[in-house]
C-alpha cells in the first residue's frame, strides 16, 4: 500500500483531480483552509478582494517581520493556488462584476460577501439550476445566536474544544493557529464536492449551509462520549472530563519530561511488552504480582503501569527513547517543537516539502496533507487574475478576461 | 437501511471500508452520512481493543451508517470474497500500517485489473517509504511529532497539548474530501487511483504557516496559551466566572472567552465595563498597547467575570458587539446549548442499538436544500449485515452466505 510513495511520485504536471472546475472563493478566515484544499487539488479558483485589499493579508507572521503587501506568510499559505481578483463590492460596477463571476462559476465558496453584495444564493441557483454554492456561517443562518460574534477563541469555546483543552492549572485553552477553523473549512470543501456529486449525476444544484459550532462538537473525541454515555464508558466518572494537560481520556496517553524533552508515551496496544521493557530496565516495582492476571483488574493495572512509567521514564534520554520505542512497536511520540521538523529525517525521505516563492525568495513551502497517485496535490504560489496595472474588464468583458467565459 | 427518504449526494457510490478505530472511522462515517453504502469489514483475529468493539460507546461513536461485515482473512475463501467486493466498490480504504492489504493478496496489481475505477485510500501513520515507515502511531502520537503538542499550550510547558485527538478527526476529514476528489477526477477518464494520507504529514500541513515563519525568518514559534501568536489582539482569553448553580461532577468551574479583536469592540468593551479608570488609560487605545498591558487587562477582566455567569457575561458582550462566548463543555452543548437546541443538531438513529440503547447522533454538520441528510442508521454489530452485504453487492444467496458462516470464514 504504498500509494505515492518515494520511488513513485505522479507526473508534477499531470492535471489535479479537480481540474476544470471553476471555484469562487468567497471565504474568510472560517472556510478559507477549504478553498485552499480545492485549489490545491487543481480546481480554477478565483479570489476577488476589495481595492484596500483582502484584510486576511494583515494576518501575521511576515516575511521580514513586518506587514507589507505580498508578505503574509498565513496569506501564502490560505490563500495558495489562487488567482486573486480586485473587484469593489461597494461600487454597482463591482457588484455587477462579482455577479457575473458567480452566474460563471460551478462551485461559490461564500462566508456571506455574496449576500452583502446584494447576490442571494437562491437567486443565482434559480438562474444557474446546477450550480453548487457553500454558505460558511459561525452558527447558521436561524436560532438565538445567529448574529454573534465568534473568531477562533469564542468559536473554540463554545464549540467545546477549549474545555477539553489545557490542565488543571490552566484555563480552558485554544488550539494553536487555525486549528479550529481548520474543521470547518474541511466540512465546506466536503460539502462543495459532495454537491458537485450531485450535481454531475443529476444536474441539480442546491445550497448547503455549514456552521462552525456545528462543525466542531463533530470533532472533540470523547467529550460527546462521555455526556452521552458516561455510565458505559469504565474510564468515565463524571460527564465532563475536567482538564487534564495531555493525560488522554483513558489515561494511558500522556507526555512526560525525559531528559531532554517531552516525549509521549503509551503501554498500548501492547501492555505485555512494555511489561517487559520495564522489567528489563529493572523497573518492575508490583507489575508482575499475580493478581493483576485478573481481567476485571485491567484499568488497575493499565494505571500502575503507567505510575510505574512516569518513574521510568525520567531516567532515559529523550531521543534514544523515542527510537528504542518505535523499534519495539510502542507508539511513543517525542514532542517536536517545529524547528525540529525542518530536517525531519521522515519528511525528507518522503519529498514532503514544496517550492514556494514567498516575498520573492525561492523557499521550500509545506507539502500536502494527502498525496493523490495519478493528479499531484499542488500548493501554487497566488497569481493575479488580471495582469495588474491594466484597466479593469467591464462586468461584461470580465468572463472573457480571465477565461471563464467559454466551455 | 433501506429506509432512506429522499437522494443523497453520494447516492450509488461503494465503499469498502477496512478502518478501524478513530481516524478511519470518522472519515467513513462522513462518507455514509452522505448516502455512500459503506460496508465495514471486520477481520477476525485483529486486535478488539476499546476503540474497535462494536458493543462499546466509542465504536458506536463513529460507525453509524455503516454496514458490517464479518471476513476472516486468514482464509482464502474470505480473501476471495474481498477481492470481489473490491472489484465491485469505488473505494478501498483502510488505515492499518503499509503491507497489511498486500498480504492478503490485494496487492496492486490485483486490484487494478478487477477494478481500473478504484479508489484505493491508505490511512497509515507515516505512508509508504522513508526511516519511519513502520512507526507505529496514534493520535497523541502524531500531535507529539507534528509539533501541534509543544504549540498548543502555556508558555513553558510543552506537556499540554490538544486534549482531544484531533488529528485523527482531521485526517478523517481529509480521506472524505480527497475520495470526493478522486470520483470527480475518475469523470474524466474512467480511472482510479491510489491516494495517501499519512497522518503525520496531514498533522505537521496544519502549521502551515509557522513552518513559513520557520523557513523565510528563521521564527521559532512557542506556546502562547490564549493569545495570538502572530497578530495583536487584547484581551483575549478564557476568563473565570461564577460557578453554576446545579453543575455535574467535572463541570464546577465556568469560564468565559473574550476576544476583543479591534479598537472598535475595545471601545464597546470598555463601556459595557462602565468606563472604569484602568481602561481609559489612553495607552490601551490601540491594540499594540493593549498587548504590551496584556497582562494586567487579564487580572481585570477576570475581576469583573468572576461575579458573574458566563452566559450573562456572553449575552451582555454579544449584545455590545463584543465577540464572547460560554466555554461550553459536552454537557453544555448536548443539554444547554440554546442554538444547537433550535438547528435540531443533536438526533438519535433510526433504531435502539442492541447493547448501548439510544444510539446518540451528533449530525452531519452540513445542510443541503436538495439532498439533505435525515438518515442515521444505528450501528451495526460484527457482521450483522453480512448477508445483505453480500447479496446486493455479489449476488450470494442465503444458502451461501450460511455455508460460509459454518464454514468460519463469515466471522
Amino acid at each position: 500500500m504504498t500509494a505515492a510513495s518515494p520511488g513513485r511520485q505522479p507526473d508534477p504536471d499531470a492535471p489535479g483531480a479537480l481540474a476544470g472546475l471553476r471555484v469562487l472563493d468567497l471565504s474568510d478566515e472560517r472556510a478559507i483552509y477549504g478553498a485552499k484544499l480545492i485549489a490545491d487539488l487543481g480546481a480554477d479558483v478565483v479570489r476577488p478582494e476589495p481595492p484596500s485589499g483582502d484584510p486576511l493579508r494583515e494576518r501575521g507572521p511576515f516575511a521580514g517581520g513586518e506587514p507589507g503587501p505580498g508578505r503574509s506568510l498565513w496569506y501564502a499559505y490560505f490563500a495558495s493556488s489562487r488567482r486573486s481578483l480586485t473587484l469593489d463590492p461597494e461600487s454597482p460596477a463591482g457588484r455587477s462584476r462579482l455577479r457575473e463571476l458567480a452566474r460563471a462559476a460551478d462551485v461559490v465558496l461564500d462566508n456571506g460577501a455574496l449576500g452583502r453584495a446584494g447576490v442571494e444564493a437562491e437567486e443565482l441557483l434559480a438562474e444557474r439550476p446546477g450550480i453548487v454554492v457553500v454558505r460558511s456561517t459561525s452558527f447558521g443562518r436561524d436560532g438565538p445566536w445567529r448574529d454573534y460574534l465568534a473568531p477562533d477563541l469564542v468559536a473554540s469555546a463554545l464549540g467545546g474544544v477549549c474545555a477539553t483543552t489545557g490542565d488543571a492549572d490552566t484555563p480552558p485553552l485554544k488550539l494553536f493557529g487555525e486549528l479550529a477553523f481548520m474543521i470547518s473549512g474541511i466540512y465546506a470543501a466536503i460539502g462543495a464536492l459532495a454537491a458537485l456529486r450531485h450535481a454531475r449525476e443529476t444536474g441539480e444544484g442546491q445550497i448547503v449551509d455549514a456552521a462552525v459550532h456545528e462543525a466542531l462538537p463533530t470533532a472533540l473525541e470523547h467529550v460527546l462520549m462521555y455526556a452521552w454515555y458516561c455510565d458505559l464508558v469504565e474510564w468515565a466518572a463524571t460527564p465532563v472530563l475536567p482538564r487534564q494537560g495531555a493525560l488522554h481520556w483513558t489515561t494511558v496517553y500522556q507526555v512526560l519530561q525525559a531528559q531532554g524533552g517531552g516525549i509521549m508515551v503509551t503501554p498500548t496496544p501492547d501492555p505485555e511488552a512494555q511489561l517487559a521493557w520495564l522489567v528489563e530496565e529493572g523497573f518492575v516495582e508490583d507489575l508482575l504480582d499475580p493478581k493483576w492476571q485478573d481481567p476485571d483488574l485491567w484499568v488497575e493495572y493499565v494505571t500502575r503501569l503507567m505510575e510505574v512509567m512516569r518513574a521510568w521514564v525520567p531516567t532515559k534520554e529523550v531521543g534514544a527513547l523515542f527510537e528504542e520505542a518505535q523499534a519495539r512497536h510502542a507508539p511513543y511520540g517525542r514532542v517536536l517543537p517545529p524547528e525540529l521538523l525542518l530536517d525531519n529525517p521522515q519528511l525528507g525521505a518522503r519529498g514532503w516539502w514544496r517550492p514556494r516563492t514567498i516575498d520573492g525568495r525561492a523557499v521550500r513551502g509545506p507539502g500536502g496533507p494527502y498525496r493523490f497517485e495519478r493528479t499531484p496535490w499542488r500548493a501554487a504560489d497566488e497569481t493575479a487574475a488580471i495582469p495588474a496595472g491594466g484597466p479593469l474588464p467591464t462586468p461584461e468583458a470580465l468572463l472573457a478576461a480571465i477565461g471563464w467565459d467559454e466551455r | 437501511m433501506d429506509s432512506r427518504s429522499g437522494p443523497r449526494p453520494l447516492d450509488g457510490v461503494r465503499v469498502l471500508d477496512f478502518t478501524h478505530v478513530l481516524a478511519g472511522p470518522f472519515g467513513t462515517r462522513v462518507l455514509g452520512d452522505l448516502g455512500a453504502d459503506v460496508v465495514k469489514v471486520s477481520t477476525a483475529g485483529r486486535s478488539q481493543g476499546v476503540g474497535s468493539d462494536p458493543a462499546r460507546p466509542y465504536f458506536v461513536m463513529w460507525n453509524r451508517n455503516k454496514r458490517a461485515l464479518a471476513l476472516d482473512m486468514a482464509t482464502d475463501e474470505a480473501r476471495r470474497i474481498a477481492l470481489d467486493l473490491a472489484a465491485r466498490a469505488d473505494v478501498l480504504i483502510d488505515n492499518f500500517s503499509p503491507g497489511v492489504l498486500d498480504r492478503w493478496g490485494l496487492t496492486e496489481p490485483v486490484l487494478r485489473a478487477a477494478n481500473p475505477g478504484l479508489i484505493v485510500v491508505n490511512m497509515s501513520g507515516m505512508g509508504g517509504g522513508g526511516p519511519w515507515s513502520g512507526y507505529v502511531t496514534y493520535a497523541p502520537t502524531i500531535h507529539a511529532l507534528a509539533g501541534l503538542t509543544a504549540l498548543t499550550g502555556v508558555p513553558g510547558r510543552d506537556d499540554i497539548g490538544i486534549g482531544f485527538s484531533y488529528n485523527d478527526h482531521a485526517a478523517g476529514l481529509h480521506a472524505a474530501l480527497a475520495v470526493l476528489a478522486a470520483l470527480e477526477a475518475r469523470r474524466r477518464d474512467g480511472r482510479g487511483q491510489r491516494i495517501e494520507v499519512a497522518q503525520f504529514e496531514t498533522g505537521v500541513n496544519f502549521l502551515g504557516p509557522t513552518l513559513l515563519d520557520l523557513v523565510v525568518n528563521g521564527g521559532r514559534a512557542e506556546a502562547t496559551g490564549n493569545r495570538l501568536p502572530y497578530d495583536a489582539a487584547a484581551p483575549h482569553g478564557c476568563y473565570p466566572c461564577r460557578p453554576l448553580a446545579g453543575a455535574v461532577p467535572g463541570e464546577e468551574e465556568r469560564w468565559v472567552a473574550i476576544a476583543v479583536m479591534s479598537d472598535g469592540q475595545w471601545r464597546s468593551l470598555r463601556a459595557l465595563l462602565g468606563e472604569p479608570a484602568w481602561a481609559r488609560d489612553p495607552a490601551l487605545d490601540r491594540a499594540a498597547g493593549r498587548v504590551a498591558a496584556m497582562d494586567a487587562i487579564d487580572r481585570e477582566m477576570a475581576a469583573w467575570t468572576r461575579t458573574q455567569d458566563a452566559e450573562a457575561v456572553m449575552q451582555r458582550c454579544q449584545a455590545a458587539g463584543v465577540p464572547a462566548g460560554v466555554v461550553q463543555s459536552g454537557v453544555d452543548l448536548t443539554r444547554r446549548d440554546p442554538q444547537l437546541r433550535a438547528s435540531g443538531f443533536f438526533t438519535t438513529a433510526d433504531a435502539e442499538h442492541p447493547t448501548i440503547g439510544v444510539q446518540h447522533v451528533d449530525r452531519l454538520p452540513l445542510r443541503f436544500s436538495a439532498t439533505p441528510v435525515e438518515t442515521y442508521a444505528r450501528s451495526s454489530l460484527t457482521g450483522e449485515d453480512s448477508a445483505a452485504v453480500l447479496a446486493d453487492w455479489l449476488g450470494m444467496s442465503a444458502e451461501e452466505v450460511a455455508a460460509g458462516e459454518a464454514a468460519g470464514t463469515l466471522r
